[in-house]
C-alpha cells in the first residue's frame, strides 16, 4: 500500500511552488530564513496609536513593500474612549485568526483541495479585575480562546479538520499566543 | 596488519543479521561488541519493560519466533536469550568487551582503535542502534536543583523516584509506558504532551503491528517518501507490550493529568503549551486515517466478509482547562522524566560524514564515505528499519551492496 500524494488541481490563489522553492532555499541556506518582521507604533491621543507597517529583514538583507500598511487601535466608547480603531487584544484574535486562515488556504492548496468559503470567528475571554490591577491572581491576557472555523470545500469533514490541524501545527501566531516568547522592552 | 573484509560494530539484531548475510556470502568479518550479544537491551532498558511488538514479530532471519505465544509480548530477558542463541546458530564472529573509541580513515580502508588494540577493515557496518543517547531539551538546566531528574535510559524502576508527584516530559512509547507504571506505583503523574501518534493496539481482530506489516507499510522505502526527515522523526507510537491501555484516554483513566508540551521552564514554574487540544486532535485524525487505510487494504483484498467489522475508537478526551503551568518549587513534583526521545552516538566516528546539524550523511543506509554502512535508524531505509523484523531485509539490501564493492576492490 503506497501513499499517494494529491494531484488534483485546486486552485485558492495559493502560490505553493514559491512556498515548496522557499523551503528548499532555506534548508540550503540558513541564514535567508532569518527575518525580523517590524511595526512603528506612534500616540495620537488619549488610548489611540496608529501603527505603520513598511519594511522587515528577510533573505539577507533589509526589504521594503511598494506600500505603508497602517492600523489604528484604540479602546470602545464603552472605556471612555473614542472607538477610532478596534482595540489591541482584537487586532491579536484577528491576527491569530488570519494566520489560521492562511494556512488552512495554503494547505488546502498543497493537498489539491477546493475551498469555496473559509470563515472563521474568534473570541477570546478576558476578566478586567486582571488588566485593572483589582485581582493579582487574574491574568491581564485571555483566560481562553476559541476559534470556529466555516468552511465549504470540495473535502470531507476529515479532510477538513484535518485541514484546520495542520494550519494549527505551522501558524506562527498560534505559536506566539499558545506559547511563551521572550520579549524585551527598553527606552531608547 | 591486513585489513578485514568487514568490520561490525554492534551485536544487537542488526549486527547479528548483518553478520548471517555476510557469512552466507563468504565475506570475512568481525563484530566488535562493546558489551555481550544484545547489549543495549540487557543494560539499557528498565526492569519492568515487555517488547511492544508481539512474538511473533521478534524472530531474526532464518530463526522466526516458533514458541508457544506468537501473540504474547516478551520481556527483554527473553528476547536476550534469543539472541544468545541465534549468535551461537549463526556462529556470529564477536569479539565481546570490545569498545570502538575512534574510527578515522587510512589510504582506503578504515582504521579502528579499541580497548583491545587497532582493528584494519575495508568496509564497516555501524549497527549500534538508534537509542543510545536520550535527547534532553536545553531547558532540563532550569529545573530548580533538589528536584530528581532521569530519562528512560537511566530510569529501571518506580522505587528509584522520590516519593511524591511526577513530571513526564513526552508521550510516545517511552512516555506512557512509564506515565502508567510510576503513576501506578502511587507517584502522581502529570504528563506533558506534544506532538504524538496515537495508535490502538489491535483493531478489528489483530495486532496493529500485524497490519502495519499485511498492508505494506513496514516495507515503504526511503525512497518513495515525499519528506523523508518528517517520516524519520514520527513519534513512536504510544503502545506497551501488554494489553494495558496507554493512550492518552487510558491514562487519564488512571487519574494522571496531561498536560500541553513542555513550552519553558521560569522562576522555577513548568510551562506548557496551549496548543494541547490540536496535538490532541491532530493524533486522532493520523490515527483514524491509518485505520481507514487499513479497512480500504481489507475491501481490495477481497477480506472485507473474513474481517471482523471496522472499530470506532473513542475520541481522546482533552481536559476541559488544560493546565498551563506547575511550579516545580512547591514541592508537588519531585522528579522530572524526560521521555524526550533518543538519538544514535557516532561521536567516535571521526569522519566528514555528517551534515550540519550533526546527523549521519547516508542514502538508504549507505553513509557518505566509501564502504560504510549504518543500520537500524528510524526509517533508514524502510519504515520498519528501526525494528527486529525490519533488520533482515536491510541487511539483506546493504551486504549486497557492500559484497559488490569489495568485488570492486579487488578487482582492480
Amino acid at each position: 500500500m503506497r501513499v499517494q500524494t494529491e494531484t488534483a488541481t485546486a486552485n485558492n490563489g495559493v502560490n505553493v511552488e514559491a512556498l515548496l522553492d522557499a523551503r528548499a532555499a532555506i534548508t540550503t541556506m540558513p541564514e535567508a530564513g532569518q527575518f525580523t518582521w517590524r511595526a512603528r507604533c506612534e500616540w495620537i491621543d488619549g488610548v489611540q496609536s496608529r501603527s505603520t507597517i513598511e519594511g522587515f529583514f528577510g533573505l539577507g538583507e533589509q526589504q521594503m513593500r511598494k506600500s505603508v500598511h497602517s492600523i489604528d487601535a484604540d479602546h470602545p466608547e464603552q472605556f471612555a474612549a473614542t472607538d477610532a480603531g478596534p482595540t489591541p487584544v482584537e487586532i491579536v484574535l484577528s491576527g491569530l485568526a488570519s494566520c489560521l486562515t492562511a494556512g488552512v488556504a495554503s494547505v488546502a492548496q498543497n493537498r489539491g483541495i477546493q475551498l469555496r468559503k473559509v470563515k472563521a470567528t474568534v473570541e477570546g475571554d478576558m476578566d478586567l479585575a486582571g488588566i485593572l490591577g483589582v485581582d493579582a491572581d487574574v491574568r491581564n491576557g485571555f483566560s481562553a480562546i476559541r476559534v470556529t472555523f466555516d468552511i465549504d470545500a470540495d473535502a470531507t469533514r476529515d479532510e477538513i479538520a484535518a485541514l484546520v490541524a495542520q494550519s494549527q501545527k505551522r501558524s506562527a501566531v498560534f505559536d506566539i499566543i499558545t506559547n511563551p516568547t521572550n520579549v524585551h522592552v527598553a527606552v531608547a | 596488519m591486513k585489513p578485514l573484509a568487514t568490520v561490525i560494530v554492534g551485536a544487537g539484531q542488526a549486527g547479528l543479521a548483518m553478520s548471517r548475510e555476510l557469512s552466507g556470502r563468504g565475506v570475512d568479518h568481525l563484530i566488535l561488541e562493546r558489551g555481550a550479544v544484545a547489549n543495549s537491551w540487557r543494560t539499557e532498558r528498565w526492569d519492568s519493560l515487555t517488547l511492544l511488538t508481539p512474538n511473533w514479530a521478534n524472530g531474526l532471519p532464518g530463526a522466526p519466533y516458533e514458541g508457544a505465544e506468537p501473540d504474547g509480548f516478551m520481556p527483554v530477558s527473553e528476547l536476550v536469550e534469543r539472541f544468545e542463541a541465534y549468535a551461537s546458530t549463526i556462529d556470529a564472529p564477536i569479539q565481546d568487551d570490545t569498545t570502538v573509541t575512534n574510527v578515522v580513515r587510512t589510504g582506503s580502508n578504515y582504521r579502528l582503535y579499541t580497548n583491545h588494540g587497532p582493528v584494519l577493515c575495508e568496509t564497516l557496518v555501524l549497527a549500534t542502534g538508534a537509542c543510545n543517547r536520550p535527547k534532553v531539551p536545553a531547558i532540563r538546566s532550569a529545573v530548580p536543583p533538589g528536584l530528581f531528574q532521569t530519562t528512560p535510559l537511566a530510569y529501571r524502576r518506580p522505587s528509584d523516584l522520590p516519593y511524591g508527584g511526577v513530571l513526564i516530559v513526552g508521550a510516545s512509547a517511552s512516555g506512557v509506558q512509564l506515565a502508567r507504571e510510576i503513576h501506578s506505583s502511587g507517584r502522581p503523574v502529570t504528563l506533558a504532551v506534544g506532538n504524538h501518534t496515537r495508535l490502538p493496539r489491535s483493531y478489528r481482530g489483530r495486532d496493529i503491528e500485524w497490519w502495519l506489516n499485511a498492508t505494506g507499510l513496514h516495507d515503504v522505502t526511503f525512497d518513495e517518501i515525499d519528506d523523508l526527515d518528517r517520516a524519520r522523526q514520527t513519534p513512536s507510537g504510544q503502545l506497551i507490550g501488554s494489553h494495558e491501555k496507554v493512550d492518552l484516554n487510558g491514562l487519564q483513566d488512571l487519574g494522571i493529568e496531561v498536560v500541553g508540551r513542555l513550552a519553558d521552564i521560569r522562576d522555577g514554574q513548568a510551562l506548557f503549551s496551549g496548543g494541547l487540544a490540536n496535538a490532541i486532535a491532530s493524533a486522532d485524525l493520523k490515527m483514524n486515517r491509518l485505520l481507514n487505510s487499513i479497512d480500504e487494504w481489507i475491501v481490495a483484498q477481497g477480506l472485507e466478509t473474513e474481517m471482523p467489522a471496522p472499530e470506532v475508537f473513542v475520541q481522546t478526551r482533552v481536559p476541559t482547562v488544560p493546565r498551563l503551568m506547575r511550579s516545580l518549587t512547591d514541592g508537588t513534583i519531585r522528579t522530572v522524566v524526560w521521555a524526550t526521545g533518543y538519538s544514535p552516538d557516532f561521536s567516535w566516528l571521526d569522519l566528514p560524514v555528517f551534515d550540519r546539524r550533526g546527523r549521519l550523511r547516508h542514502y538508504g543506509g549507505v553513509v557518505d564515505a566509501p564502504g560504510l554502512y549504518v543500520m537500524g535508524l528510524p526509517f533508514m531505509r524502510r519504515r520498519k528499519s528501526q525494528q527486529i523484523l525490519g533488520a533482515g531485509d536491510d541487511a539483506a539490501d546493504l551486504a549486497g551492496h557492500l559484497v559488490s564493492k569489495l568485488d570492486r576492490r579487488h578487482a582492480a
